[in-house]
């Protein structure tokens, strides 16, 4: 972070031209001066070579000035390229600075900052407008100073052929000078306008496609299409009108330089006549006049850069120029250590709107005492979580923890000390490894960037993940990684020998969730595709997405007489899904049990128009693949829209011994035949210890086989291996693999890890089911109390017995506070709600 | 529709089948043909043992269940006795409500033989239901009908017999 600097939002678009970029701005000016004298060269030459050489007939004189003239070209046109190097470099860097130092700084920010600030609007300020003043930076230098030096040496030059010539051509310059800022002030208003219009359409469209579910949900296309429509068009008349102030400047730049020439034509021609002026200066002169206006077109063009970036600029600055509430870190002490009391005194807090959400709060807690708040939705308990974590600044009274006033310390005095679970967690994209250290490593220094040592073993890590209920979550996971042939060959060998064990202790108790391997029987829960090669390819032509355009397959389909039945198989299958899952959206939930992906629907549903005009034999070839690929995907224990005619069921058992014996002889190599002896790399771990798949989705069953399963590897010490292989799950953006629970769980046992000294929880335990629940309590009791102090909003009123303290609040007052027993013996509020749960 | 109508030479799917039975429940029976049909793909058949818990007292398991084949039956556990409430016999359709909305189970069901269940949970219905605004009340006055149904059967057969739990009645007033 910035050392002394000023935050991002105070510093000036000025300021970013030479801080970082000195040496590239000093190399810049060395390489222009030099630029500027090869620029001047070539028309000396072209006077001389008229002057002298065309005039003197002098070969050798012509050939040198040729000569020096390309040379001076090339050179130029070589330090043009460098100059263009260095801008982009200067530029995009910049760019990337100012990236960074306002995405730091937006992070800091105060959350209600973010209640009134769209993510569109965030994502704009980032990507795009950024971008032209870098765009400036890059410029900065390298163009008033080329361009202006560029102007003064030809200007100089025309003078030195010839004063009067060259102040007449010169005299229209002021006038532009003048004329074209009045234009760019119409250019500014309707930019300024632009990059406000801007962030308002970015936060449409954010806020709309975060809330499609409610727009499909309602049907209300027409009102969203409406209010987005209506943007659009304010942001094309702003840009039109940007746009032609932007080209009259331009116009009007581009008509009075051209003037130049003709001053020169009238004035330069008839002094020629009159024997004033020599052809070969008239030339010259004309010539220099003419290269007049390149540098000034980029000058012309520089100025509007410099004005449009330091308008987007500006705007984008003023607009996220609010003061982080708390200082991220100490700057003249260690962060500290708190003790755990926590004393609130007087508490208030008041929105900027005047509502009083907290008022006159006191509570006391010593270290290791335990409080729970209860009340209505609405009554503040969270706003009181929230403040005594730091997350609010209260507005009035205090809040002491360790005797230190919470607004007084540093975001990382509170990390050091407090865990906080939010009421609804947020996981981020990554495995479930880096979302379990989230908090411990953005304890540490640098936010454990530092080193290994710190971090959590992980014997911490897996002792967390039990005491919070997802080991077992996180045992899935590991147990439906797919092995790679490369890694893993130690693992993959005890796994084979696992598996027999597995079968003697397990196997008959387990026999009605699981569908074992059999070479003999045709497998419900494996694909057509599966039961006919029954073995894993080692070749990716056999891969399951290649099965279907691979000639040696398609062949001996034909032969095994198996082509026609999967065909018509297929178009069942296609008609059927198309039928039922047509119009709903590519939710993952409806997609589950359907062989077609979400992302082929589309297809698949064009492939039911074709189905409707033509005969199946009348289908282009790329139809019958798609069908043929659909079923030899159909699973009949999953796929349930169609059922697997019993004759076929006898083609294909029929078929995999067919097929196992040609392939055999053919190419030996293709698969790995399934067998008790061989690891299947095409499946999960889970299968290949069952050396079957699951039959059954149902809770209860899953419970009995993780039960087992879990005995085996404990057994065969095998768990942390599958633990850790759990632990690179990826959980996907927002962790939208996980179930609600599971990101519950892991919400909280990121913080758990980090063994804060103070803990608070705002209904963290919402999405768990009573066991859930009631695990995590029992812990906080068992483990917790004496040690850290906890501040728990609890919703449901079951949990709350065994508090050191509850505290009942209504519109943004506590009520009463004392133990569970003393309020229910009161029948006061405490004993009204519980009666009414 | 073309769905149902039965080919005689290919055997039926399980989706069929179960749209036949979700056709029969009450719960169901506003919904138009294309969202049962999404019903009927989405749920799952579970097979539990002789006295194995289909649902338990206390937990929110969010399912509803048809029984297909089998019986059940309903107990209610009170300061640590467990005492039978009714049986379930195959056909019926239990849990509707819990589909709607977050409830704990105030009883426990308990397959008395061999059981095979249509199973739907909350998640799937509300999703699907997502997708079909406006059917939801079809679903509301459905079950509006039978707690009223319920009600009044109670009434004419047991109101007299009741006595002091009389003041506890009007659960359609709710």
């Amino acid at each position: 972070m910035a050392k002394s600097e000023p935050p991002i939002v105070k510093r000036s678009l000025f300021s970013w031209i030479f801080a970082g970029n000195l040496k590239y701005q000093i190399l810049l000016l060395i390489v222009i001066i030099v630029m500027v004298g090869a620029r001047v060269l070539p028309l000396e030459m072209q006077k001389r070579v008229i002057n002298e050489a065309v005039k003197l007939r002098n070969l050798d004189l012509l050939l040198m000035y040729c000569g020096i003239y390309l040379a001076a070209v090339v050179f130029f046109s070589l330090l043009k390229y460098v100059t263009n190097v260095i801008q982009t470099l200067i530029s995009q860097r910049t760019t990337a600075r100012m990236r960074k130092a306002l995405y730091h700084h937006i992070l800091t920010l105060p959350l209600n900052f973010f209640r009134k600030t769209q993510p569109g609007t965030v994502v704009n300020a980032l990507t795009n407008e950024l971008t032209l003043p870098g765009n400036f930076v890059g410029m900065a230098v390298a163009s008033p100073v080329t361009n202006l030096l560029t102007l003064l040496a030809f200007a100089v030059y025309l003078f030195w052929l010839n004063p009067l010539l060259a102040a007449v051509s010169l005299s229209i310059y002021p006038i532009v000078v003048f004329l074209i800022p009045l234009l760019q002030r119409g250019v500014n208003k309707a930019n300024k306008k632009r990059v406000d219009a801007a962030r308002k359409f970015s936060a449409r469209i954010a806020e709309s496609i975060s809330g499609v579910h409610e727009i499909h949900g309602n049907g209300a296309y027409d009102i969203e299409n409406r209010k987005y429509d209506s943007l659009v068009d304010r942001l094309l008349k702003i840009r039109i009108v940007w746009s032609l102030y932007r080209f009259a400047v331009k116009t009007a730049n581009g008509f009075f330089t051209s003037l130049g020439p003709f001053l020169v034509f009238v004035l330069g021609g008839y002094l020629t006549i009159k024997g004033q002026l020599e052809l070969g200066a008239l030339v010259a002169f004309l010539s220099a006049q003419e290269r007049l206006f390149e540098p000034w077109r980029e000058l012309i063009e520089f100025y509007q850069v410099y004005q449009d970036g330091k308008i987007n600029y500006t705007r984008t600055m003023e607009y996220f120029d609010v003061e982080p509430e708390h200082a991220l870190k100490p700057k003249d002490r260690e962060p500290m250590q708190l003790a755990g009391d926590v004393e609130v005194r007087d508490l208030s807090f008041v929105t900027n709107t005047g509502i009083r959400l907290l008022d006159g709060i006191n509570i006391s807690l010593t270290e290791g005492e335990h409080l729970a708040l209860v009340g209505f939705s609405g009554s503040g308990k969270s706003t009181l979580a929230m403040c005594i974590g730091q997350l609010y600044k209260y507005t009035g009274g205090s809040v002491l923890i360790g005797n230190q006033e919470v607004s007084d310390l540093t975001k990382k005095d509170m990390v050091n000390n407090i865990g906080f679970v939010a009421q609804s967690p947020f996981i981020f994209d990554g495995t479930i490894e880096e979302n379990i250290l989230y908090s411990s490593l953005a304890k540490l220094d640098g936010n454990g960037r530092g080193g290994e040592e710190q971090r959590p073993s992980l014997d911490d890590v897996i002792a967390v993940l039990h005491q919070t209920g997802i080991f077992v979550d996180v045992l899935r996971f590991g147990l439906n990684a797919i092995l790679t042939h490369e890694k893993n060959e130690a693992l993959v060998n005890t796994i084979v020998k696992v598996r027999k064990n597995f079968q003697r202790d397990y196997g008959e108790d387990l026999a009605d969730y699981v569908e074992f391997f059999n070479e003999n029987k045709y497998l419900y829960y494996s694909s057509v595709a599966e039961n006919l090669t029954f073995g894993a390819p080692n070749k990716s032509d056999f891969s399951d997405e290649n099965l279907s355009r691979n000639n040696y397959f398609l062949r001996f389909l034909k032969t095994a007489d198996l082509t026609r039945p999967l065909l018509s198989l297929g178009v069942t299958l296609c008609r059927q899904t198309v039928d039922i899952l047509g119009n709903l959206p590519p939710d993952a939930l409806f997609f589950e049990q359907s062989p077609i992906n979400a992302d082929e629907l589309d297809d698949f549903k064009v492939l039911v128009e074709h189905l409707k005009r033509k005969k199946l034999h009348e289908l282009e070839d790329g139809d019958h693949r798609k069908l043929l690929e659909l079923a030899l995907r159909f699973t009949p224990g999953v796929h349930k829209m169609a059922a697997l005619p019993e004759i076929l069921e006898t083609l294909i058992l029929e078929g995999r011994a067919l097929f196992r014996e040609n392939i055999s002889k053919d190419d030996p190599e293709a698969f790995t035949f399934i067998q008790m002896s061989e690891y299947i790399y095409s499946q999960t771990i889970l299968n290949n210890i069952f050396f079957g798949k699951t039959k059954t989705g149902n809770p209860q069953a899953q419970e009995r086989i993780n039960q087992s399963i879990i005995q085996l590897l404990i057994e065969e010490d095998l768990l942390e291996t599958i633990i850790e292989i759990g632990m690179h799950y990826q959980v996907g953006t927002k962790g939208d693999k996980l179930s609600g629970g599971q990101q519950q769980k892991l919400a909280i046992a990121r913080v758990f890890l980090k063994e804060p000294k103070i803990l608070i929880m705002d209904e963290a335990t919402s999405a768990l089911d009573n066991r859930s629940q009631a695990r995590i309590q029992n812990l906080l009791e068992t483990r917790w109390k004496k040690k850290s102090t906890v501040v728990s909003v609890v919703h449901r009123l079951d949990t709350i017995k065994n508090f050191d303290k509850v505290a009942v609040m209504k519109a943004g007052k506590i009520l009463e506070m004392g133990t569970y027993d003393e309020l229910m013996a009161r029948k006061g509020m405490l004993y009204e709600l519980v009666g009414k749960k | 529709m073309s769905l149902l109508e039965k080919n005689n030479s290919t055997p039926s799917s399980e989706f069929e089948e179960n749209l036949e039975l979700l056709r029969q429940i009450y719960f169901f029976s506003g919904l138009p043909l294309e969202t049962l049909k999404v019903f009927a793909y989405l749920c799952s058949r579970e097979k539990f043992k002789q006295d194995e818990y289909i649902f338990s007292q206390d937990e929110d398991d969010g399912q509803a269940f048809y029984i297909i084949s089998g019986q059940a039956r309903l107990e209610r556990r009170d300061n640590g006795e467990t005492i039978g409430v009714r049986e379930y016999k195959t056909g019926e359709f239990i849990g509707g409500l819990t589909l709607l909305g977050e409830t704990k189970r105030l009883f426990s069901l308990k397959s008395a033989t061999e059981t095979t269940c249509l199973v739907l949970n909350r998640e799937k219905f509300s999703k699907t239901m997502e997708q079909f605004p406006g059917l939801l009340a079809k679903i509301f006055n459905a079950v509006a009908k039978s707690i009223d149904t319920w009600e009044e059967r109670f009434l004419s057969n047991r109101g007299d017999q009741c006595g002091e739990c009389l003041n506890q009645l009007g659960v359609t007033l709710i």
